[in-house]
């Protein structure tokens, strides 16, 4: 059996799906985190399978998620539905349920957070509400687990049962009634062909949408006629379409509230929310604060806790490569071999994993962030930045996903329903600092910039962003014109972060940075080890200048003479960066032959601290991995668009760290 | 050969070792890749928003 879970945003879908099925997906307190179905088995029953659907308020195929949840439930006819809602916003939420009522479908009210409307001072009549609706409800708490083993039991038997909802004739009496039951006569033939209720197929066809009307097939003088009751509607409500059948559900939502339900008090978590808000989101405070706090997160990050326990491996790791290193000479293995783990493996495997903790470190705070509701706040705060420069503010979910990674991020632009919105996020999303990019700036900074090293680092992020910024306002007047899409979002209450999501997020951060470093960095450095020890006949060279990597690089680095760096080993390290971001810190490692722990010392011959800044600013802009320009090739479908995306970001990442350099140069700085 | 073999031995069974890690690391990699999972974007492919499409 297969049970959709339906429901508003940020309305505990995904803490419900988690305890129905014992899985551990990520709960994101910011509306929106569920943009794709996920599937699970529900636990404790056999061939049992609930589906996650996003967050939806309407069942119109506007939204990427809208379309998702409807094709599901049209298309993969689940057996039962789930449908959650806020029991501390009831009237909102069942405008949802009316419509899935609608379709038909044997379904169970889940009346989600019934703790806090009870601590609140609300009350609920399930039983009547149940009677109103024709359809069983079950009260629950699904962060508390409170109400989810009676919700299973009674979904089991709803769709065991075929227990369809009763039926509620909820348009009452008058022209919205007439017109609908009228279409629902018109195309009842056609809406049983598709398998579709044809009350919902007849308030679908009132609303427009042209999707449900070409799965019907209708002719000409059906839809004529219908297009005849619909205005005959319009005329007689005095209202539009849209407007007339929204009316109809509010109109029933109110009636069967005002019998049913004792509205609960301004909860003290909303309360606190509106004052928190007051300073944090106000219209001075908030970018300054947001500022603030992402400097203490930085500061804390890479000069105190992450640094420190960073050290700490390192030296873990120079220690263990010791002990290799004195192993293998007592056991008289071959020079080349030995050279192959400890200068290959050891110092590029080794240089990356080192700054695993302050990957953690700053994981730990920024989920604290999300998980508070901060997170949303930010995308609040910055969506009349980004309206100014053209972008919708549902570019904004895309652009913090590319904080952690441009893949994702990338990916996650298809939730923009407009065209232009969402090849301009793309174009853009890159800009956003990475954290695959953070061993090189922690690398850099803690070498040239100890004292100012949070300032740096927050800079940085800063530059990505003014980059990305600017690559938008120009990209607006020439190429994308155009008006962005309107953007609703729904701000969560502020809570306390749960300790599960925090460390669930950090062990997700910490397991694939550990896999990255042992899989893709550990050939990379296998590779890099390989070709700077032969030459082109494959002997072995005395000096790494002589080397097959050494003739590549030498052949690149010309290029970036203008920037300050033109050693061919840093030319090298940007190329393999190409595979992935932490390969630069591992080939950085593998070219010097230096252990993790005096990695920092051994770039002051490499660089001044200009040259650094210029190297930094270079790697921020520069394309991202290969992983990134595949995703964007798939999201553009267009192989000539991403090539033009790549050198676009190659060309701003090379004339910025350009004038940076040059500008530093005329002012004497070194 | 036989004395060539005993002289060498460490070396010779330490190269096979690595060797044997990087190739059983780029058949894994293949076949993630093949399975639609080598997203290597370091994130969790949970909760990507993109996970259907590489996860078909």
């Amino acid at each position: 059996m297969i049970f959709a879970l339906v429901g508003n945003q940020n309305c505990g879908k995904t803490t419900l799906f988690n305890q129905l099925t014992g899985s551990n997906q990520h709960v994101g307190n910011f509306p929106g985190v569920t943009v794709d179905q996920k599937i699970g088995e529900i636990r404790s029953v056999k061939n049992c399978s609930v589906v996650d659907l996003p967050g939806i308020y309407s069942i119109r195929p506007y939204t990427n998620e809208e379309i998702i949840t409807r094709n599901f439930i049209l298309e993969n006819k689940p057996d039962g539905m789930i449908n959650i809602i806020d029991a501390t916003n009831i009237e909102r939420n069942l405008y949802l349920t009316l419509q899935l009522i609608e379709m038909n479908i044997p379904m169970v009210l889940a009346f989600n957070m019934m703790d806090e409307v009870r601590g609140n001072g609300g009350t609920i009549n399930i039983a009547g509400m149940s009677q109103d609706l024709g359809i069983p409800i079950v009260p629950i708490s699904a962060a508390k687990n409170e109400g989810i083993d009676e919700l299973i039991d009674k979904m089991l038997s709803t769709a065991k049962n075929r227990v369809y909802p009763k039926k509620v004739d909820f348009c009452g009496a008058g022209p919205v009634h007439r017109c609908i039951h009228a279409i629902s006569h018109i195309i009842e033939d056609h809406a049983d062909n598709c398998g579709m209720s044809s009350r919902f197929a007849a308030t679908k066809i009132i609303e427009g949408d042209e999707d449900i009307i070409s799965r019907l097939e209708l002719n000409q003088n059906e839809l004529d006629t219908i297009e005849h009751s619909v205005i005959e509607m319009e005329t007689n409500h005095d209202m539009d379409r849209n407007a007339a059948l929204a009316d109809m559900r509010y109109t029933f939502i109110e009636r069967i509230c005002a019998r049913s339900v004792v509205k609960c008090k301004e909860s003290k978590e909303h309360l606190r929310s509106v004052k928190i808000d007051n300073i944090l989101t106000g219209k001075y405070l908030a970018i300054p604060i947001f500022l603030g706090i992402m400097f203490s997160i930085f500061w804390l990050t890479f000069s105190i806790i992450g640094a420190y326990l960073s050290d700490l491996l390192a030296m873990g790791i120079t220690g263990l490569s010791d002990l290799a290193d004195t192993g293998l000479t007592i056991y008289g293995i071959n020079p080349v071999v030995h050279g192959l783990l400890i200068d290959g493996v050891f110092a590029g495997v080794g240089s990356v994993l080192s700054f695993l903790p302050i990957i953690v470190t700053l994981f730990f705070f920024l989920s604290i962030l999300e998980d508070t509701g901060y997170m949303a706040r930010v995308a609040y705060v910055m969506d009349k930045l980004m309206r100014k420069i053209g972008l919708s503010g549902r570019s904004i979910v895309p652009m913090l996903i590319g904080f952690g990674c441009t893949v994702p991020a990338v990916m996650a632009t298809r939730t923009l329903s407009s065209e232009r919105d969402r090849k301009m996020t793309i174009l853009l999303t890159p800009f956003m600092s990475c954290s695959a990019k953070i061993p090189i700036y922690a690398l850099f900074t803690a070498a040239f910039f100890t004292e100012y090293q949070a300032i740096v680092m927050i800079g940085l992020y800063i530059a990505g962003i003014a980059a990305g910024i600017i690559a938008a306002l120009i990209s607006r007047r020439t190429f994308l014109h155009g008006n962005p899409v309107p953007f609703v979002m729904e701000l969560p209450n502020y809570r306390f972060p749960s300790f599960k999501s925090v460390i669930i997020l950090m062990w997700e951060k910490a397991r694939d940075f550990l896999v990255k470093a042992f899989t893709v960095i550990f050939v990379a450095s296998v590779i890099i080890w390989f070709l700077q020890t032969f030459d082109s006949r494959l002997n072995v060279v005395a000096n790494s200048t002589d080397s097959l990597l050494a003739v590549i690089g030498k052949f690149i680095s010309p290029v970036f003479e203008p920037l300050g760096f033109d050693d061919w080993r840093v030319s090298t390290a940007l190329i393999t960066g190409f595979t992935a971001k932490e390969a630069v810190v591992s080939t950085m490692g593998v070219l010097t032959g230096t252990a993790a722990a005096e990695l920092s010392t051994t770039l002051s011959s490499l660089f001044t601290p200009v040259t650094a800044l210029s190297f930094l600013v270079f790697t921020l802009l520069y394309t991202p991995c290969v992983a990134a320009v595949a995703a964007i090739r798939r999201e553009l479908n267009s192989g000539i668009q991403t090539i033009a995306v790549v050198i676009a970001q190659c060309g701003i990442a090379w004339v910025v760290a350009f004038l940076l350099y040059q500008l530093c140069s005329l002012v004497n700085l070194t | 050969m036989l004395a060539f073999l005993k002289d060498n031995l460490s070396t010779i069974i330490i190269s096979a070792v690595v060797l044997a890690v990087v190739i059983l690391i780029i058949i894994n990699m293949r076949k993630d890749k093949k399975a639609g999972k080598a997203c290597s974007c370091g994130s969790e492919c949970g909760s990507c928003p993109g996970s259907s499409v590489c996860h078909k």
